[in-house]
């Protein structure tokens, strides 16, 4: 059955009013990234797909919800894919194009494309960074700290950072005898809640301080949170002591700066992805990013042996949450410039006066339509004379009417209004 | 409304129509050589049935054409492992004899588990069943691998050809008698009964439910499919593709492209012991030195060559025109008209359409408000430049794999189909309103310079092709 609207399913229409929140939400992300050293980089929106498919970039999952298919030149039998993520394109860029590059510092504003059912959207924009080089544990808190600050720029703190660290949990499973293959069948079904799973593992393990449950259930305000974990588990699973280590030492330099952490441990989406700490931004109650610490992943696209972590943004999800006042787009600061008539000198006239008006930093319209109402603050009729053709500016916040023969005296006048920067 | 079902061509139709007998629902029509695609049902007007070929059964019940169908759980898992869709509603397995999904690879591979595939970058797999292998690909996190979709033989494939193939058996034995070695058993189940969740809901579909779901046996899980865990080990080298480098490879057709292939084949002076007017096997040997034959699906060939793995394939101008249109880069190209197997792709109506042209039924389609025109096809990729070439405007592709008259005028506008004599086609109450290209039997070859090793050989046999391609009588042509 063809459906019945021509927009894709899945898919979304940006009005004016949505660009304007959307471009808000870029602008302070781009401001701030530029701000913290990094260098934005645009990458392709179609990729091979064998970028995708080697064992720990994306989930089974994930994959299975790629748009794929075969290219006009296919005839290899190779897919390509629309980004489905925008990481993995951004680490096969840096090893492509930045390897040499002890230290990559990057962010971009993109599209992503997953298939959704129903109505969901199947197309998404992220604002991410990628920070590519040996930088932890300063990297991690370099990132938390620019999301924080474009969220709270943005007005939409006191922002919560959510701390995982999927080592805590890998530990656990290896220190059960699990292959890295079950160890991620195990651990889906840990997060699917199937608690037959935990008690499966922790009938291989030795006697814990607490039950295993407790691990992937409970959550905590800080260091203090952990140290208890580590009474708790540590003795049975002695490597648990090293992801638990650097959650601590995250979440102190976090503390100390001001900034809002709950440690959840051991639950966390993309298992295989992750090598160290995990975050997760939550703003008005509402996650809207998140991020990690990825070490494996330049060398799976075919790089050297580079740490690697990054986070990203959901643009539309912030878009959405920006506090109403940002909505509000100052046209009134602008001017309509409406001929009087449909005479081939006045409109001329009309047109020509619109670069002036730009300079001095005005945004500008022309009457287009006759009689339409305008909402800007300042408006120009040009208007044929008895000298030639002449202007009228009326000011609708002073309801002040002046007329002028030359253009360069109607600027003047303006600037002295305020009008212009 | 009647209630529609739809029922399956090929070797599942006998088994289906002795279980609708022993249900007590008697098929006239549909297993006793008969070239309609509408057998009827006891001759009853309020149930209306449609024969389709299996792999498109699923489809059309996802679509809401039809109630109720049933196909074999294979073809249904490859619809619903790329296209997932609440629509469609597993009823009951039918007790037809279950069949299997088999990764399997060639006997002398050397290979014997799915272990040996860790790490091993490029794998080719070659499959009936694209959707299903993607899966097992995925899942078994296979790196940098390709699947190559093809029409049929997948078994010919392995070791020269592919590294893998995932074929339909119903035993292990059935895979081996194939010359390959089965390492992984992806699927098994019966065929079974589904329907259209909406038409579940909504319509009275007993007088075929009812029978059919009293059935004894059969009885399975929904699921079968059983995908594999990610394959963990470190990178290993390419598997070699076991092609030698000096040696002209040809591929000849089989099906009902085949006699006249074979007869070209002796008017070139080529005789190939396991190919002639007879029959054929997958490897036939030819008599020549330094050539290597294989018979595959002709809709396959242009692809091989593109590849690189064959160097001349005896195929249709409408498969080159297919891979084409769908790969406008690849370096493939006819050169020899060899004459024969002659038809014209052309655009089909239903008789009762008024209309003598393609503008015509065009015009009348948008002023008798059809939003979308239904485009059905064993030619996708023709059939969607048809209907751009055309201004159809809003046009939906129906890909379909076989029984094409059947489905004008009830599940399509128009039909993109060869025709030959047009003898089926007025069966069917069809006709043709454009003939838009002509087909004949042609050699392809690759446009890539050949390696100084095979170029002397090749040209030879070129030769001989294009003399049996000038001698053809000019009708052939």
């Amino acid at each position: 059955m063809v459906e019945e609207s021509p927009r894709c399913r899945g898919m979304r229409d940006l009005l004016p009013a949505d660009m304007a929140r959307f471009r808000r939400v870029e602008e302070v992300f781009r401001t701030a990234c530029l701000a913290w050293g990094y260098q934005e980089v645009r990458t392709p929106t179609i990729e091979h797909l064998h970028l995708f498919t080697a064992a720990g970039t994306l989930s089974p999952q994930m994959l299975g919800r790629v748009y794929s298919f075969l290219d006009w030149d296919g005839w290899s039998g190779e897919r390509v894919v629309l980004r489905p993520d925008a990481t993995i394109p951004t680490a096969r860029l840096f090893v492509e194009r930045l390897q040499q590059e002890k230290l990559a510092k990057l962010f971009y504003i993109q599209n992503v494309f997953r298939f959704a059912e129903g109505d969901e959207p199947r197309e998404g924009w992220q604002c991410g960074v990628e920070l590519i080089g040996d930088t932890q544990p300063r990297g991690e808190v370099e990132l938390i700290l620019l999301a924080c600050q474009t969220l709270e720029r943005l007005g939409l703190g006191p922002v919560e950072v959510r701390l995982f660290h999927p080592g805590i949990v890998r530990s656990v499973l290896a220190q059960a005898g699990l292959e890295r293959a079950d160890q991620v069948r195990v651990y889906d079904r840990i997060l699917d809640g199937d608690l037959t799973a935990l008690a499966e593992v922790e009938e291989r393990l030795p006697p814990l301080g607490a039950p295993l449950r407790l691990l992937f259930e409970g959550e905590g305000a800080g260091s203090a949170y952990l140290a208890n974990l580590g009474s708790a588990f540590q003795k049975a699973v002695p490597q648990m002591a090293r992801p638990l280590e650097e959650l601590a030492t995250l979440v102190d330099t976090l503390s100390a700066l001001g900034c809002r952490c709950q440690v959840a441990a051991a639950l966390v989406g993309n298992f295989e992805y992750y090598t160290g700490s995990v975050f997760q931004f939550v703003a008005d109650g509402e996650r809207v990013g998140g991020g990690g610490r990825y070490d494996g992943l330049i060398a799976l696209v075919g790089g050297p042996d580079v740490a690697a972590c990054g986070f990203a943004l959901d643009v539309a999800k912030l878009a959405r949450l920006l506090p109403s006042a940002e909505e509000a787009i100052p046209w009134q600061e602008a001017v309509c410039v409406r001929p009087a008539s449909e005479r081939a000198d006045v409109v001329v006239t009309a047109f020509a006066a619109i670069g002036p008006l730009q300079q001095l930093g005005l945004r500008t319209e022309v009457a287009l339509v006759r009689d339409a109402p305008s909402a800007c603050r300042w408006e120009v009729t040009v208007k044929p004379s008895a000298k030639g053709i002449g202007y009228s500016l009326y000011d609708r916040t002073k309801k002040r009417r002046q007329a002028f023969a030359k253009l360069d005296d109607l600027l003047a006048a303006l600037e002295a209004t305020g009008g212009g920067s | 409304m009647a209630l529609k079902l739809a029922l399956p061509a090929g070797q599942l139709a006998r088994p289906t129509d002795e279980l609708l007998r022993r249900a007590g629902l008697t098929v006239r029509g549909y297993t006793d050589g008969s070239r309609s695609y509408r057998p009827d049902l006891d001759g009853r007007r309020d149930v209306f049935l449609r024969v389709f070929r299996e792999k498109d059964i699923p489809i059309q019940i996802a679509l809401g054409n039809y109630d109720l169908g049933i196909c074999g759980l294979v073809w249904l898992k490859e619809l619903l492992t790329r296209y997932p869709s609440e629509a469609v509603v597993q009823l009951r397995a039918l007790p037809l004899g279950p069949s299997s999904l088999y990764v399997a690879t060639a006997s002398d591979s050397g290979l014997t588990s799915l272990d040996g595939l860790a790490g091993v970058p490029g794998l080719r797999l070659v499959s009936e069943f694209p959707n299903l292998t993607e899966a097992f690909a995925l899942s078994a996190r296979l790196p940098a691998y390709r699947v190559f979709s093809v029409s049929g033989a997948a078994e010919a494939y392995p070791p020269e050809d592919a590294d893998l193939a995932v074929v339909a058996a119903s035993s292990e034995e059935e895979v081996q008698a194939q010359g390959l070695r089965p390492l992984y058993r992806l699927l098994v189940g019966s065929p079974w009964l589904i329907a259209h969740r909406h038409s579940l809901e909504g319509k009275d579909l007993s007088t075929v439910l009812g029978p059919l779901m009293a059935l004894e046996g059969g009885r399975q899980p929904e699921d079968g499919l059983e995908l594999p865990s990610a394959l963990a080990g470190p990178p290993r080298p390419p598997l070699a593709t076991g092609r030698p480098a000096t040696t002209v490879r040809l591929a000849l057709p089989d099906g009902h492209q085949q006699p006249s292939a074979a007869a070209i084949l002796r008017a070139a002076g080529l005789s190939c012991q396991g190919y002639d007017e007879q029959g054929w096997v997958r490897r036939p040997r030819p008599s020549l030195e330094g050539l290597e034959v294989k018979v595959i699906r002709p809709q396959d060939m242009p692809q091989q060559v593109a590849l690189g793995n064959f160097d001349l394939v005896v195929s249709g101008r409408d498969c080159l025109m297919e891979h084409l249109l769908q790969f406008p880069g690849s370096p493939v190209e006819e050169v020899v008209d060899l004459g024969g197997g002659q038809f014209d792709l052309s655009a089909v109506v239903s008789e009762d359409l008024p209309a003598a042209s393609l503008a015509e039924a065009v015009e009348l389609w948008r002023r008798r408000g059809v939003k979308v025109i239904r485009v059905a096809s064993e030619f996708p990729a023709i059939a969607d430049h048809y209907a751009r070439q055309n201004h159809f405007w809003r046009y939906q592709l129906i890909p379909i794999s076989g029984a094409s008259e059947g489905f004008v005028p009830e599940d399509a506008d128009v039909l993109i189909e060869g025709v030959e004599t047009g003898r089926t086609l007025a069966e069917n109450k069809l006709k043709t309103i454009d003939r838009f290209l002509h087909s004949t039997t042609c050699l392809i070859a690759s446009k890539r310079q050949p390696p100084p090793g095979k170029a002397e050989l090749l040209s030879q046999l070129i030769e001989r092709f294009r003399q049996v391609g000038s001698s053809a009588p000019a009708a052939d042509r």
